[in-house]
C-alpha cells in the first residue's frame, strides 16, 4: 500500500515571485514556504505519492532523485508537524 | 444617501439617529447593500458558541450551523449575526448596551461593518494612509504601539494628505488595489502630543488619548490611497533608517495585520490576493523611526525614494 498525501483543505496559498505564503485556516497560523515547498503544496492540491512529489522537484531543479527525496521527505516531516497534510490511502 | 452607504434599519428612532450619525461622521463611501438591521432586547441573549478569534472588547465566533459568524461584546449583551455571504447583519443590543452606544458603536459595531465590508471585497487592515506633497500614496501598518498615529499626526502637521491612522480597507479596483478610509480623529497618546508639542485635542473616552482631526493638524483628510510605498514600523531611539524588504516577507507581515483573512474560508482567498497584489503594487520598507523624523518629516520620501 503506498501512502499519498493531500494538503489540508483549510490551506491558502500566495505566490510571491517564487516564494510562498501560506494560511492554515483551521489553526489560525500563517508560515513562510520557500520556492520547492510551494511547489510541492501545489502539487498536493490532487493526492500525491512520495515518488510523483519527487519528480516535482526533479522537473523543476538539477538535483539527484536521492537528494530530491530526502527534500521531500524532509518537507512531508515538517508538513505533518505543521498540520499542513491529510494523509490518504490507495489500497 | 449622505457621506455613507450603510444604512441602518431600527425601530428605535434615538438609536437609529444615532447610528446614522455615527456612520456619516465615518464618510465611509462603502458599497451599497450594507445594512445593521439592530434591534433593542432585554431578552436573554445567547453566547457565542465557540470563540475563533478575539479583539479587545469583541469575540467572534462561528454562526448557527457553523457558517457565518456571530458576533458578541464583551461590556454589555449585543450580539451581532452575520450569515454566510450576507450584507445585512441582525444585530441585538441589550438595554445596557444602549446605555454605553458611543462606545459599543467604536468597538463591537466598528467590527461588525468591518466583517460586512468584507463581504464586499473591501478588506480591513490595521494601518495609517497619506499621501506625500508628490502625489506617492502610503501605508504605515503595525500594531498598536509602533508609531502609526503619531507619523499619522507628524505628516499631517507637514502638509501631507492622511486618511487615518489605523482603520484602512484595501479593495481591488481594476490592476491597483485602493484603499478607503473613514474620517476619524488621528489618537495620540501624551508621548505623541508631547514629541509633536501639540495641545487641544479632543480627548477619546476610554482610550487614554486626544484625538486630533487631520485638518487640525494642518493636513488634508483623503479618503482614498493608492498604495505606492508600504512601510512597516518600529519605534527606534538612533536616526530614522529604512530598510526594502522582500515580497514574500512584505506578505507575512501584512497577514499579521489584517487578521481577518483568518475568518470566513470562502472570502480568504480573495483577502489574500489582495495582500498579495498589495506588495507588487508598492515598494515596501522596514522602518525604524527615529526623533530626528520631528525636525524633518519629510526624511522619509528621502530614504525610500
Amino acid at each position: 500500500m503506498s501512502e499519498r498525501y493531500l494538503r489540508h483543505p483549510d490551506l491558502r496559498l500566495a505566490d510571491v515571485e517564487g516564494d510562498g505564503v501560506v494560511l492554515h485556516l483551521g489553526t489560525r497560523r500563517y508560515f513562510s514556504v520557500s520556492e520547492s515547498g510551494l511547489a510541492l503544496l501545489q502539487a498536493l492540491e490532487a493526492p500525491r505519492t512520495l515518488p510523483e512529489l519527487v519528480a516535482v522537484l526533479l522537473e523543476r531543479y538539477e538535483v539527484t532523485p536521492e537528494q530530491a527525496e530526502a527534500s521531500v521527505r524532509q518537507f512531508l516531516d515538517t508538513c505533518r508537524t505543521a498540520d499542513l497534510l491529510v494523509p490518504e490511502s490507495d489500497g | 444617501m449622505t457621506a455613507t452607504d450603510i444604512a441602518v434599519q431600527c425601530s428605535d428612532r434615538t438609536v437609529r439617529a444615532a447610528l446614522e450619525a455615527w456612520l456619516a461622521g465615518l464618510r465611509l463611501a462603502a458599497p451599497l447593500g450594507v445594512i445593521l438591521n439592530v434591534r433593542i432586547t432585554d431578552e436573554d441573549l445567547d453566547a457565542v458558541p465557540e470563540i475563533v478569534f478575539e479583539q479587545p472588547d469583541v469575540r467572534f465566533g462561528l454562526g448557527p450551523g457553523g457558517r457565518g459568524i456571530r458576533l458578541a461584546w464583551d461590556h454589555a449583551p449585543a450580539f451581532a449575526d452575520l450569515p454566510a455571504g450576507a450584507t445585512v447583519a441582525s444585530v441585538l443590543l441589550s438595554p445596557e448596551a444602549v446605555e454605553r452606544l458611543e462606545r459599543c458603536t467604536r468597538t463591537f459595531l466598528m467590527a461588525v461593518v468591518i466583517m460586512l465590508l468584507r463581504r464586499t471585497g473591501w478588506y480591513h487592515l490595521h494601518a495609517a494612509t497619506a499621501v506625500d506633497p508628490e502625489g506617492r500614496g502610503w501605508l504605515v501598518t503595525g500594531d498598536a504601539k509602533v508609531g502609526k498615529s503619531t507619523t499619522a499626526a507628524l505628516l499631517a502637521a507637514s502638509g501631507w494628505q492622511v486618511g487615518t491612522d489605523d482603520a484602512a480597507f484595501l479593495e481591488r479596483q481594476g490592476d491597483r488595489i485602493l484603499v478607503h478610509t473613514s474620517h476619524a480623529p488621528i489618537a495620540l497618546r501624551d508621548e505623541g502630543r508631547r514629541l509633536l508639542a501639540k495641545a487641544g485635542g479632543v480627548v477619546l473616552p476610554d482610550r487614554g488619548k486626544v484625538g486630533y482631526w487631520p485638518e487640525d493638524l494642518g493636513g488634508v483628510w483623503t479618503p482614498l490611497v493608492s498604495p505606492d510605498i508600504v512601510i512597516f514600523p518600529t519605534v527606534g531611539k538612533a536616526r530614522t533608517t529604512a530598510e526594502p524588504i522582500a515580497r514574500s516577507v512584505a506578505l507575512a507581515e501584512l497577514v499579521r495585520w489584517s487578521a481577518w483573512v483568518m475568518l470566513e474560508p470562502d472570502l480568504a482567498q480573495d483577502h489574500l490576493d489582495v495582500l498579495t497584489r498589495l506588495t507588487g503594487q508598492a515598494r515596501c520598507f522596514r522602518v525604524t523611526l527615529g526623533r530626528d523624523l520631528f525636525a524633518r518629516p519629510n526624511r522619509l520620501i528621502e530614504l525610500v525614494t
